[in-house]
């Protein structure tokens, strides 16, 4: 019997496809809950490979009196999330939520952080590239931080470190905030304890990470409401 | 009466020359001619008490049912067509359920009410692609119980999609008497206890039955326990204080 086989086949290369829509901007943000405050800082860096396209933009948006939002990842889907998370918080015709309007009453620090996750999960196939920390006061006034894979899995927690540094400041925060591997008592710390810790954990990340760094912006949550505190980092 | 409307009590969707709804209106007609229910609110919580009519005494008297619960901490009574308040009660439901899933936190009462309200007027052909499921009105009306941050509170909807809230509100065939009972009796600094007896006390005077366990329902929604229909025990106990 004949070979099917034609003796010359024509040889090609097997067609390829590739879709790559997302992009690492780097950054790094950090959240830590007090009794009665919450500090959400993050720096404002946007880079891609080994250039920096901005030295100043903000990564941490306030939502309410009582709550600020931080994404670090691909920042144009940060910009997107955080654009549809004030969406819904407020009113639009094309979201299928619109909360103050139909509920008379600004969301809670909890409600926020559960439609959050939804949001996340409800793109599960072609996710978000942003890692959420969503910091501010719950219904009691006690700081609370939630934080977020980019597909929707939260849990709150005393303290979180996500981007780029979030390796570097992570364990540190670990030791000083929750007295991981301390021989002294765990005890509340105080506002000004806090904000230490956090500059220092930028100041140190920004030596070692080269996506951290320009400037630090750091948002305090109490009952007096949202302020903003901004200090330099180092530029290089 | 009729010579007046014909032309324009036909279609669900068209104004009368006057600028009336006439199906809508007969809708609320068909409420006055339906069980009466009785809402009270107190600075504790509210008490919801609804007539049974025990047609035939082979009837089993417990598969009336005109008292349901939307959510742990919101209940309603109805008046009217008991089949159409299937169709509401789901949808408020499935709102309230909806509002613990994407907020994690209780829907508030007037949410709740809202929504039921937002589809009493989707009868008929709808402009825009949504659907409308029903062909003509609903012809049931609400008191819808709650207790949410504001506080206890008791809402009415009818057919027409409006919704009002109220201390003390009756619907139903007895309702102008009851409303008038209520008037007398209510005051705003009621106990639960004394609403439960009052509640009771005016469905009484308004039934044409004499009341008993078996032929009125009862139920409170509290801070600690929430939504509750009483047992047949906790009914007769409040019946015996009458």
């Amino acid at each position: 019997m004949m070979s099917t086989v034609p003796s010359e086949l024509p040889v090609t290369a097997p067609i390829e496809h590739r879709f790559d829509p997302y992009v690492d901007n780097g950054g790094t943000l950090l959240s830590i809950a007090g009794k009665d405050f919450c500090v959400v800082a993050a720096d404002t860096r946007l880079s891609e490979g080994y250039s920096i396209h901005t030295r100043y933009v903000p990564k941490s948006v306030k939502l309410s009196d009582k709550t600020v939002i931080s994404m670090g990842g691909c920042y144009a889907d940060c910009l997107t999330l955080t654009k549809r998370i004030q969406q819904n918080m407020e009113a639009s015709l094309v979201a299928p939520m619109w909360y103050r309007h139909a509920h008379g009453k600004t969301m809670s620090t909890a409600a926020i952080a559960q439609m959050l996750s939804i949001m996340l999960y409800q793109k599960r196939f072609f996710p978000f590239y942003s890692w959420c920390i969503l910091g501010g006061l719950d219904e009691e006034g006690r700081g609370a931080v939630y934080t977020y894979d980019p597909v929707g899995s939260y849990e709150r927690e005393a303290c979180r470190c996500a981007g780029s540094a979030s390796s570097l400041i992570q364990p540190f925060l670990d030791n000083q905030i929750n007295f991981k591997n301390q021989a002294s008592e765990r005890r509340e710390l105080s506002l000004d304890q806090v904000l230490r810790i956090t500059k220092d954990s930028f100041t140190s990340a920004t030596e070692r990470d080269i996506y951290t760094g320009d400037y630090l912006e750091i948002f305090v949550i109490t009952s007096n409401g949202v302020e903003l505190q901004k200090m330099g980092l180092k530029k290089d | 009466m009729f010579l007046t409307r014909s032309e324009y009590d036909r279609g669900v969707n068209t104004f009368s020359p006057e600028g009336r709804l006439f199906q809508v209106e007969y809708a609320i007609e068909a409420i006055k001619l339906g069980s009466t229910a009785v809402g009270i609110k107190t600075p504790k919580g509210l008490i919801l008490a609804v007539e049974k009519r025990v047609t035939s005494p082979l009837l089993e008297s417990s598969s009336i049912e005109k008292i349901f619960e939307i959510d742990a901490h919101i209940g309603c009574a109805m008046s009217g067509l008991t089949a159409d308040s299937r169709t509401i009660v789901d949808h408020a439901r499935i709102e309230a359920q909806n509002h613990t899933f994407t907020y994690n936190e209780p829907i508030k009462v007037e949410s709740v009410t809202q929504a039921v309200c937002d589809l009493a007027l989707r009868f008929g052909e709808s402009a825009r692609g949504e659907e409308s499921i029903m062909s003509r009105p609903f012809g049931v009306s609400l008191l819808i119980a709650g207790i949410d941050e504001t506080g206890p509170q008791l809402y009415h909807t009818d057919p027409s999609g409006t919704f009002v809230s109220y201390s003390a509100k009756a619907i139903g065939s007895g309702s102008e008497g009851a409303e008038t009972e209520l008037q007398e009796e209510y005051h705003s600094s009621m106990t639960l206890l004394e609403a439960e007896t009052l509640a009771l006390k005016v469905l009484k005077q308004v039934m044409e039955e004499k009341l008993n366990a078996t032929n009125v329902q009862l139920a409170s929604v509290t801070r600690e326990e929430g939504f509750k229909i009483f047992t047949p025990e906790e009914l007769q106990t409040v019946v015996d204080r009458l």
